[in-house]
């Protein structure tokens, strides 16, 4: 078993890792998330919000790991008869799942999600790379020493292949995709805790629930409808899993989406944007303006070195332009209109009316569906009457008049400069009434 | 930095079309049905719908489908409802505002390629099950993953990885899917 460290964690109490985890977590590329920061410039509207990607991650692989054990304890039997899981092969999961939450966060860009949208384009889906691109090859070229060769991985072998196989949904991961939903997925581990931990460190209680009771509700069930292996929660957890839902719909509203925070995600890229060019423009990268992709050790190097206190000092040195000194003075784009969180399709035709009239004043257009964290309806499968005959798999919100209730947040917002402030309010103003006198 | 209001017709307009044509031809047509046939209209017939599936162990999803389905409900433009028999799942049907957001996205539904997709999709896949269409789905993620990482897939492989992703379909089942998937050149592998 050999030593084991305990870090203390103001959400879960102790972390626990073992000597293979924590050379893991000592590597320089894990370290490096101890200045990534998990909200970006969100401190400009709550001041306490100046936790890190480090804390986040040590608290998924806590959370996963103990959803992983309890769906273990209480479905090994089902696993092994309805889903062909053998015995070993469930050890060597939860060692996969641990890892896996562990370096999900590895490849976020500086102030996390917000400098997402500086990521370049996979030539080969021609869609940009996420963040968990980033992580996936990240594990493989840089980390493999410490992943593959440490004495305990004899039991496992596990590969960084596997890892980033994990993180990136491969198919070959087979019939252990199944737990690929303890990390990204409606019940997922990460959101189980950003909610939690960002809640306790920006001083509101939007975010919280019962995770205790989240987790002793937590199984695997089969779709009857699609014959598939579900995570689901048994009834008696129902009110767990509608208060985890609130928690995520109250914090988008309140915090990931709210309209100065968001402001600021979009200054912080654009000064990030012009810091890119001005450092890649003798570079040979075909975009100049995005982050080097990782598509080579070179490139991945280069991306690494990217994180909020180089983007501090740059923005320090005042080398990041305009928006470099927005940050600096705090003097943010306003936002002039906003549609209702479920616009209707007139609501979303005035708000383009309303941006082509403002023409060259707007200064940046926010969508809700484009933003991290998004608030979605996605359902939670209910597992009714567990371990009956008569044993039934639902949709939450069949049983949930709450969260049938609640719809994807599709708000559009339109920012213009400080200093066209009143000038923009007016032009929305009689946009607004021209369009209501016209009907 | 986004500087216009880019509303997404063509999105919303499409599973308002989907919804109507096949009223007359599923009694399936779901959020399931959904998922898996904008997958098949992105993925077999490469008509740009703007989603990004990712795989699960229910097959590939997007929950920004969800979201837009969400919304067209929200303006009446089609009905989703829980289905209460022992499979469970939705229905979604179209109501009379079903036309309405036509309009906005005419040119991508009328474009010869998407009128041919959308054809060829409804008479292929329309009157499948969930559970069809989720097997279906889930092949044709796995043979192109092989493909796309440039890997050989010969009927073996793809046959035993789709069988631990789905362990609850049996070998006949799975076999009879990748062959027909095949037969009609969507997808490929290696004798």
């Amino acid at each position: 078993m050999g030593k084991i460290t305990e870090i203390r964690d103001p959400i879960h109490g102790f972390i626990t890792l073992n000597e293979w985890e924590r050379d893991i977590v000592n590597h320089p590329v894990f370290q490096r998330l101890r200045r990534i920061r998990q909200l970006g410039f969100t401190d400009m509207v709550y001041p306490a919000a100046m936790h890190n990607r480090f804390e986040h991650s040590l608290g998924v692989m806590q959370v996963a790991t103990r959803m992983f054990d309890h769906i273990h304890e209480r479905r090994g039997n089902f696993l092994k008869a309805e889903l062909d899981f053998k015995e070993d092969e469930l050890g060597r999961d939860r060692v996969l799942v641990r890892m896996s939450s562990l370096l999900h966060d590895l490849g976020h860009a500086p102030f996390s999600h917000a400098a997402e949208g500086l990521m370049d384009k996979d030539s080969s889906t021609e869609k940009p790379f996420k963040h968990e691109h980033y992580s996936a090859v990240i594990v493989c070229m840089l980390m493999q020493d410490v992943i593959e060769n440490h004495p305990f991985n004899q039991k496992y072998d596990i590969k960084a292949k596997d890892i980033s196989d994990f993180l990136n949904g491969e198919a070959s991961l087979g019939r252990s995709l199944l737990w690929r939903s303890l990390v990204s997925g409606q019940l997922d581990a990460d959101r189980a805790d950003y909610l939690l931990r960002d809640s306790h460190h920006i001083g509101v209680a939007y975010g919280s629930y019962d995770l205790h009771r989240l987790i002793a509700t937590l199984t695997v069930a089969i779709d009857p409808e699609t014959s598939s292996a579900v995570l689901a929660v048994e009834e008696g957890g129902e009110h767990a899993a509608e208060a985890l839902i609130i928690a995520r719909y109250m914090m988008f509203t309140q915090v990931y989406f709210q309209r100065t925070r968001r402001a600021y995600d979009q200054h912080s890229v654009e000064a990030i944007k012009h810091l890119l060019y001005d450092h890649q423009k003798q570079s040979n990268l075909a975009n100049k303006n995005a982050f080097p992709p990782p598509t080579c050790k070179v490139h991945v190097d280069d991306y690494l070195k990217w994180d909020d206190w180089r983007v501090f000092g740059l923005i320090n040195e005042g080398k990041a332009g305009d928006h470099g000194s927005i940050l600096m003075e705090r003097k943010h784009h306003r936002a002039v209109f906003e549609t209702p969180e479920i616009p209707s399709a007139a609501d979303q035709e005035l708000a383009q009316e309303i941006q082509e009239a403002l023409g060259d004043d707007v200064g940046f257009v926010d969508c809700a569906s484009n933003s991290w964290y998004k608030f979605d309806s996605a359902d939670v499968p209910l597992l009714l009457r567990p371990g009956e005959r008569d044993e039934k798999l639902t949709a939450l919100s069949t049983c949930s008049s709450v969260v049938n209730g609640l719809k994807a947040v599709e708000r559009t917002r339109i920012y213009v400069p400080l200093d066209k402030k009143e000038k923009a309010r007016d032009t929305v103003a009689n946009t607004r009434y021209e369009k209501e006198k016209s009907l | 930095m986004n500087i216009t209001v880019d509303i997404p017709w063509k999105r919303y307009a499409l599973i308002a079309e989907l919804t109507k044509r096949l009223d007359s031809v599923s009694l399936h047509f779901g959020k399931t049905a959904l998922q898996k046939l904008v997958f098949f209209l992105q993925e077999i017939y490469q008509v740009d719908c703007g989603y990004d599936f990712e795989l699960y162990t229910y097959g590939p999803y997007d929950s920004q489908l969800v979201s837009d389905l969400d919304l067209i409900e929200h303006w009446g433009c089609v009905s989703v409802t829980h289905v209460n028999d022992m499979l469970g799942g939705y229905r979604i049907r179209p109501t009379e505002a079903v036309d309405s957001i036509r309009g906005k996205a005419a040119e991508f539904l009328d474009h010869e390629k998407t009128k041919q997709a959308l054809e060829d999709l409804v008479l292929t896949y329309g009157s499948m099950t969930a559970r069809d269409l989720e097997l279906r789905a889930t092949t044709v993620y796995v043979a192109r993953n092989f493909q796309r990482k440039g890997e050989t897939a010969t009927i073996e492989k793809i046959c035993r990885l789709v069988a631990q992703i789905k362990p609850k379909f049996t070998a006949d089942e799975i076999k009879q899917a990748v062959v027909e998937l095949s037969e009609k050149r969507h997808i490929q592998f290696t004798e």
